[in-house]
């Protein structure tokens, strides 16, 4: 038998999702397959695609509030923060510093949710089910943190231009100091049972390695593109809201596997801590919500916001007419970029290891689809 | 905190681009490049040479211009660039001539692929050079519905949706009031 003929009779395509369990949502891949090998990896998008993008063209400017949290409902704080950020920055209105600080405080708090959700989430894609019972256990006591002043668990829409929907109280800032308290105890649980297991590091280690030039290709952004080394993060690079004030680091990996991102991420959390634990201690007094015109006019001309998202950067880019509702909204999303790497990067390797580079990459499927 | 700024103006200027610096704090990017159809390639070429990375490509629906140029399909297609190292964001605007065709820069930016794909889904502006021009978020059985593009009633000329070089102050002089919840 030709050499040739030998590998067409073990070629052969097998569709990854939509149902599948480790691509989290209704992502398709479909897979040229020889043997255990994937030869070549090809996403299939769209399967919850809304047009929020429409959405946003064809409706006043406050009307699309609840639509951003429903792009990443896991993180969706920094989205809310992105939209009114672009909307201040645009009809030029001031926020009170209070309510920049709450903005803070409620992402970060956010973000950390979504790292620990993703760190359960990746161990199980893994074959490892106990860390996610501890990682909902720790994201649990932020829900009802923020429930309690959001009023929702998930797709939040608690900031207002011009400021927030309401002030925090006392009760919040006991809960959310608690909990740091109580997360920074639970870090040793995690090391023990996750970052030193030998099983996790062989399915993470060298695996994956995503190189800075193909970073810039591609435009990956957030934790995956820190894992290769390249120090970017919106928050310091682009300073807004009330970010230059803090002090915190951004942890950046070595090589770029898969390794390098779990670190970047479980780093990332204690850099969040940190920013709100001073927030908090520097909560200033005053009003959380600027007085702005009902009828916000958006002036004639373009103009782009981009804030950190948990998964890297989130661009808004608006188009004004002089009217309120915006003549074109794009939404550059960070998922979106950084999954379209996935043909390079996952050509030739093991299939246990596509499901380990894609849990390692942190996906939110609605936020890529819009 | 910020680092200190290189101006990419120069670089570009040199390379022939019609490009203007603009008021950061109010646009949120540092440089407007305006491109020629047969421009765009080099642009992002350039963009590739000098350390950029690609945040979008996405698409502008506008009247066509009737006065001096009849050739214009009144479709805009924007790429945005933007540094890892530094704060520095930099738009290019073309425009689509009415066979709705202009290169793909998805050979120099492998991530312009799947962003190509979408602005052909939402605008029809087919990439010319693109080695999967299917569509990518809408449905496959329905390749000429495209959903960005406006009625002829709520279209508006460039000039309208561009920033005016005299700006009237908004938000100040109207009356203010708490927005209702």
């Amino acid at each position: 038998m030709l050499e040739s003929e030998y590998q067409e009779q073990n070629r052969f395509f097998l569709n990854m999702g939509p149902q599948h369990p480790s691509t989290h949502g209704v992502l398709l891949i479909v897979l040229e397959m020889e043997g255990e090998y994937v030869l070549d990896p090809q996403p299939v998008l769209g399967f919850i695609h809304r047009m929020h993008e429409k959405m946003g063209e064809s409706r006043p400017c406050q009307g699309f509030m609840p639509n951003t949290a429903r792009m990443d409902y896991v993180c969706a704080l920094p989205y809310n923060h992105g939209y009114v950020s672009l909307i201040e920055r645009k009809a030029g209105i001031e926020v009170p510093k209070r309510a920049e600080y709450i903005r803070v405080i409620t992402s970060e708090l956010n973000r950390v949710a979504s790292h620990l959700l993703w760190l359960g989430a990746y161990l199980l894609d893994l074959g490892a089910f106990t860390p996610i019972l501890y990682g909902f256990d720790d994201r649990e006591h932020i829900l009802d943190i923020l429930e309690s002043i959001t009023g929702s668990r998930l797709t939040y829409c608690y900031y207002r231009f011009g400021g927030v929907y309401q002030d925090i109280d006392d009760t919040f800032i006991e809960a959310t100091r608690a909990f740091i308290k109580r997360l920074r105890k639970r870090y040793v649980i995690y090391e023990k049972l996750v970052t030193k297991n030998i099983i996790f590091i062989k399915r993470a280690e060298n695996i994956g390695i995503v190189s800075p030039d193909m970073a810039l290709r591609y435009g990956m952004t957030g934790p995956n593109l820190r894992g290769s080394g390249i120090a970017y993060d919106v928050r310091k690079n682009e300073p807004y809201s009330v970010y230059p004030e803090f002090d915190f680091e951004i942890p950046v990996g070595e090589q770029g596997d898969c390794l390098d991102r779990y670190m970047v991420r479980v780093r990332e959390i204690e850099q969040s801590l940190r920013i709100i634990e001073q927030a908090l201690d520097r909560l200033p007094d005053g009003p959380v919500r600027a007085k702005v015109p009902k009828n916000i006019k958006l002036t004639p001309g373009d103009c782009n916001f981009a804030v950190e998202a948990a998964r890297g950067e989130l661009s808004y880019y608006l188009v004004g007419d002089g009217t309120s509702t915006p003549y074109r909204l794009k939404i550059r999303v960070p998922s979106y970029s950084n999954l379209s790497c996935l043909p390079e990067l996952a050509r030739g390797i093991l299939l246990p290891d596509l499901v380990s580079i894609l849990g390692s990459f942190d996906l939110v499927i609605p936020e890529i689809d819009r | 905190m910020a680092k200190q700024n290189k101006d990419y103006n120069k670089d570009f200027l040199h390379q022939g681009f019609d490009a203007a610096e603009t008021d950061y704090d109010q646009r949120g990017y540092h440089l407007d490049v305006v491109l020629d159809v047969n421009q765009v390639r080099k642009f992002a070429q350039t963009a590739y040479d000098l350390g950029f990375y690609i945040v979008f490509v996405a698409g502008l629906h506008v009247r066509p211009d009737e006065g001096h140029d009849k050739e214009c399909s009144g479709l805009e297609v924007v790429y945005q660039f933007a540094r890892y190292d530094q704060l520095y964001r930099i738009k290019g605007r073309v425009s689509v001539p009415n066979t709705l065709e202009i290169p793909s820069i998805s050979d120099i930016y492998q991530g312009a692929d799947w962003h190509e794909r979408e602005t052909r889904d939402f605008y029809g502006v087919v990439f010319d050079g693109h080695p999967n021009m299917k569509p990518l978020l809408l449905s496959e059985e329905d390749p000429d519905f495209h959903p960005l593009l406006k009625e002829e009633k709520k279209l508006k000329s460039l000039d309208e949706v561009s920033w005016q070089p005299e700006a009237p102050e908004v938000a100040k002089g109207e009356t203010e009031a708490e927005t209702g919840q």
